[in-house]
């Protein structure tokens, strides 16, 4: 051969195979089982910076096997590679967490029961190790809970009403753990700094007669932002939700109040954010009924309410989903208001122009035929269904005026309702629909400027007589105040199928083939 | 109104056959492909012949000879079939060099030269009598007697038998009862199999990249003898080297003013700053190198430094060190050369590869209608496959192995979105134009209905009809008109 560069000149022998090289897509090869959880997005700030894939490799010596650790960049290029050697079959990846200036791995040792951490700088190089060992109840049952969900729209704060073992970045100074007292009664923060030498330790009052859990949401000027529940027992219906700032550097709490500021509101808290430009705290929710139960009945609408640093109320607006919300639906929205469908909100994000935009989708709980008539036989099936609907864009202006509804029409599609469950309550369904994956929302993208949104789902698309296609929606707003939406094919021969967050303007769509042994990933830029 | 200029014209046009002697050259293409067919089995047969299983060996490595040439026959076929350039131009110009070669060293085995449309600046042989050109390289040469060299290289390496040697060579290695040995002792190992199996191939590699450099030392000497006893000048061998140092490089180091290709009045250049390169959070280094592992252990050939080196020796300073005057035929060589190379980077749907050729090329070249063509046909092609959410099959990564302007092409590509192709279609017409020229061949009508139907213009229509009647079996049917695919199946 006459030639110079040997790489490229084989990757163009086979000519009859036409391909663009170092395209954006990798495929693994050898890989004979793989779960959504064997790649996580890796986030700096708002924006996917790169991949981690844990896999099992071979033997390292009688109790240990290697795991390996691969790093990709945005683009998918590989980076490098770590290799561990931890107890054979017994050491999972929980998170990972990037700071900006340094990755954390989080693992659940099943072994030794332990949670271990390691920190590792951009070069990967290693920092810290730190095992956290006698886990109570609660912390393995949350570190159970942690194996199935991940940690979509960058938020890995865990907690929640549902427990979860998160770890949450905070740029410039650390990661912060939780964990939990009792049987979830109460819980702990940590933070550590990259090297996991410990800063500070928060916990909940041990001696408060209420049980309480903390979600870490947000890291913002100099505060990490948090929703807290309260509920006077474990199995206690009244949630009340509280509004937590901590000051990063000291670990101390500078704002704690309740979303309720009086006893004629029933609220919920879906999103508690900073804005650095006015000094306000802004919380966003649902409102119920006076004698329903916030989370668990049927909401009547969102609310917004800002504080000011020092905790007074500044303003607060209610949007009722039959009067404001459906006078600013379009007219194909509007029968879906009727069928009974409520909303679910999945995000609420802030543009840098000041706008707020809220992400919801449309769910109700309904009587299953099937089920029904088994239990009359006196079988254990669920008697009731959850039907998800269409997807919902609210977009409110910097005076928190409803200027927009924007209604994406998909596919209904069936979410499964465990036996007598049915009875919990509208709002705690479309919250165990969520923990339990089954909404067609996937996640929401933003750009760090704040600019630009992204909001990914999935339709499967059921016409009669042809066969289902799998639509990848993507609907894009943003700063110039225009509302698009991308439809991707996700049709695929696939034995699998998954989706994740990616650069700005793309997806991530991986296909995993058993019979072939192989994965494929590839970055799917979006006309948006 | 332009349109309906055009489309009148273009009837007319294509009924009167241009005059050949004037007319300007364009890739070749023939619907034909009994004649490639044939030349591929004459081909693999031969490679067939040519790797016969050797008898006292183990049964294990007779597996593993039998799958290579297996391999290599069907490598041999289809690169033959896919890529064998049988125009009336180039092709018969190479046949010439390489029957002047052959008659001036008769000893050689009979060998075929086949011309590849591949657009990488190679060639190699394969087997005991193929040699392959690939059309990327012609067209980087400056002249006949560095063409001449080039050859003689790879029929050194036949006169050699280096292929079947190697071969042999490393499966005697592979199969050897130390290898086999070592193996069974990594897998009775049990434990970190994977990494010490690695370790071995790594070993292994080595080996036969030595073997190779080995070959390749061989086959510029010996190629350097071949040459000798040819009337081309053997200077120019070791200025083949000396290009083949450089061949990363673009043909022009200016990066492509894209803006001015493709921004104007009517629709303002969308990107009003060079977009940023893509920035990694990581920060590893590069591993450092082993002095096992130095610039050039790991490549099959040595570094043409040394290389060169080497040859100047041989030559005892005989050596042209520099660029050499182009003649007018080669020179038409070269650019044909070119533009089969612009046609072959299109057709292997590398958008990307096409259309930095080609804009590079129009540089030198601004009114040349088969460029402009090549142009358009990228840009809606970049476009539709935007749209249907598979870019990332026909645009390559910002990679450290491109050269600085490439990069900066493809990190726009990533930023130009499927809205703004319109505008910069537009534009690139009304900028490189004098006047509205009619379509007058196929490239030329395809880049037309290209731009009508990008345009959303209704003409677009007429031109696809107009296309298909004069083009059946046209270059560009399948790809502009395909026919619908019955939906896939889905899984959930």
């Amino acid at each position: 051969m006459f030639v110079k560069r040997t790489l490229l000149a084989a990757s163009l022998a086979a000519l009859a195979a036409p391909a663009a090289l170092h395209a954006q897509t990798q495929t693994l090869d050898g890989i004979s089982r793989v779960s959504r959880t064997a790649i996580e997005p890796v986030y700096a700030g708002n924006e996917v910076k790169g991949y981690v894939t844990y896999t099992k490799g071979d033997k390292a010596d009688k109790k240990n096997d290697n795991f390996l650790l691969d790093f990709y960049d945005q683009d998918l290029n590989k980076v490098t590679n770590i290799t561990l050697q931890k107890p054979a079959g017994k050491y999972f990846l929980l998170r990972n967490a990037f700071n900006g200036t340094a990755f954390a791995m989080y693992y659940y040792n099943a072994k030794d029961k332990t949670l271990e951490l390691e920190t590792y700088d951009t070069s990967l190089k290693k920092l810290g190790f730190k095992a956290i060992g006698e886990l109570n109840r609660a912390d393995m049952a949350a570190t159970m809970q942690s194996f199935g969900a991940q940690g979509n729209d960058g938020d890995s704060g865990g907690g929640g009403m549902f427990g979860s073992m998160g770890l949450f970045p905070v740029p410039n100074y650390g990661f912060v753990r939780n964990s939990y007292e009792g049987t979830m009664k109460g819980y702990n923060l940590q933070m550590y700094d990259d090297k996991l030498t410990p800063r500070w330790r928060i916990a909940a009052d041990p001696k408060a007669k209420f049980y309480e859990t903390i979600n870490l949401t947000q890291a913002v000027d100099k505060y990490i932002l948090g929703t807290a529940l309260r509920r006077d027992g474990v199995m206690s219906k009244k949630i009340n939700p509280y509004m937590v700032a901590i000051e990063a550097a000291t670990g101390k709490k500078v704002f704690e109040m309740p979303v309720e500021t009086s006893t004629t509101e029933q609220l919920s808290l879906s999103s508690f954010t900073f804005d650095p430009v006015k000094r306000e705290f802004i919380a966003v929710g649902e409102f119920y009924k006076l004698n329903d139960k916030p989370f668990v009945n049927k909401s009547q609408g969102f609310f917004i309410k800002r504080f000011s640093e020092a905790g007074k109320q500044v303003a607060v607006t209610n949007y009722g989903w039959h009067n404001q919300v459906a006078a600013a639906m379009p007219a194909e929205a509007r029968q879906s208001l009727e069928d009974g469908f409520v909303n679910y909100t999945h995000s609420i994000v802030r543009g840098s122009n000041g706008m707020t935009y809220i992400v919801a989708e449309q769910y109700k709980v309904v009587g299953d035929g099937m089920g029904i008539a088994m239990t009359m036989l006196g079988g254990n099936a669920s008697v009731s269904k959850g039907k998800i609907a269409n997807m919902l864009v609210f977009a409110l202006d910097p005076e928190y005026k409803l200027t927009n509804v924007k209604f994406f029409p998909k596919d209904p599609s069936v979410a499964y309702v465990p036996p007598g469950a049915g009875l919990m309550g509208t709002g705690f369904l479309g919250m165990y629909f969520r923990q339990s994956g089954q909404f067609d929302y996937q996640f929401t993208q933003k750009n760090d400027a704040n600019s630009q949104f992204n909001v990914v789902y999935i339709n499967y698309d059921k016409e009669k007589g042809e066969a289902t296609k799998k639509v990848i929606g993507n609907v894009a707003f943003g700063d110039n105040g225009q509302f698009k939406v991308d439809k991707i094919d996700g049709t695929s021969n696939a034995t699998a199928s998954y989706l994740y967050p990616a650069k700005p303007g793309y997806v991530m769509l991986v296909d995993y083939l058993k019979k072939e042994k192989k994965m494929g990933m590839k970055l799917v830029k979006l006309n948006i | 109104m332009r349109l309906l200029f055009l489309l009148a014209a273009v009837g007319s046009m294509l009924a009167t056959p241009a005059l050949a002697q004037q007319a300007p050259y364009l890739p070749f293409y023939s619907p034909d492909t009994v004649q490639v067919h044939q030349l591929a089995v004459t081909h693999r047969t031969a490679v067939q012949k040519y790797l016969v299983t050797p008898k006292s060996v183990s049964g294990e490595y007779k597996d593993h000879y039998k799958k290579i040439a297996q391999e290599a026959c069907t490598d041999v076929y289809n690169t033959v079939r896919y890529s064998a350039l049988l125009d009336p131009v180039l092709n018969p110009y190479v046949q010439r060099v390489f029957a002047q070669i052959q008659k001036a060293n008769p000893q050689l085995p009979p060998v075929q030269l086949v011309l590849s449309r591949n657009p990488e600046p190679n060639a190699h042989a394969v087997g005991n009598s193929t040699v392959m050109l690939n059309v990327g390289l012609l067209g980087r040469l400056e002249n006949e007697s560095q063409l001449a060299y080039v050859l003689c290289h790879e029929l050194a390496h036949i006169q050699e038998q280096h292929m079947a040697t190697g071969l042999r060579e490393q499966l005697t290695k592979i199969h050897s009862k130390q290898v086999r040995k070592e193996v069974k002792r990594i897998v009775a190992d049990e434990y970190n199999i994977s990494s010490k199996l690695k370790a071995l191939a790594l070993g292994l590699k080595l080996n036969s990249t030595y073997h190779h450099r080995k070959y390749e030392k061989q086959a510029d000497s010996l190629g350097y003898a071949l040459l000798k006893r040819t009337s081309f000048d053997t200077k120019q061998a070791y200025r083949v080297l000396q290009l083949l140092d450089q061949i990363d490089q673009p043909l022009t180091p200016e990066p492509l003013a894209l803006g001015q290709f493709f921004g104007c009045a009517n629709f303002p250049y969308p990107l009003a700053e060079a977009p940023a390169k893509p920035k990694s959070i990581f920060t590893v280094a590069a591993p450092v190198k082993t002095v096992m592992e130095t610039s050039d252990t790991l490549k099959t050939h040595p570094d043409c430094a040394k290389r060169m080196r080497y040859l100047s020796e041989l030559a005892q300073g005989q050596i042209t060190d520099g660029p050499s005057a182009i003649s007018p035929e080669f020179a038409r060589v070269v650019a044909q050369s070119r533009l089969e190379a612009v046609q072959s980077w299109f057709d292997y749907d590398c958008y990307d590869h096409a259309l930095f050729e080609a804009l590079q090329l129009l540089r030198q070249d601004p009114q040349n209608a088969y460029l402009r063509s090549v142009v358009t046909l990228s840009l809606y092609e970049l476009r539709e496959h935007l749209l249907k959410h598979d870019f990332y099959e026909v645009v390559g990564n910002v990679s450290k192995h491109h050269h600085d302007n490439f990069n900066q092409l493809l990190t726009t590509l990533y930023a130009w979105k499927a809205d703004d192709y319109k505008g910069l279609l537009a534009c690139f017409a009304q900028n490189g134009s004098t006047a509205p020229a009619p379509p007058a061949n196929e490239y030329a009508l395809a880049a037309s209905y290209a731009a009508a139907a990008l345009s959303g213009e209704p003409t677009a229509a007429t031109l696809k009809q107009q296309y298909l009647a004069h083009y059946q079996d046209g270059k560009f049917s399948k790809l502009l008109f395909p026919k619908p695919v019955s939906s896939k199946k889905s899984i959930r």
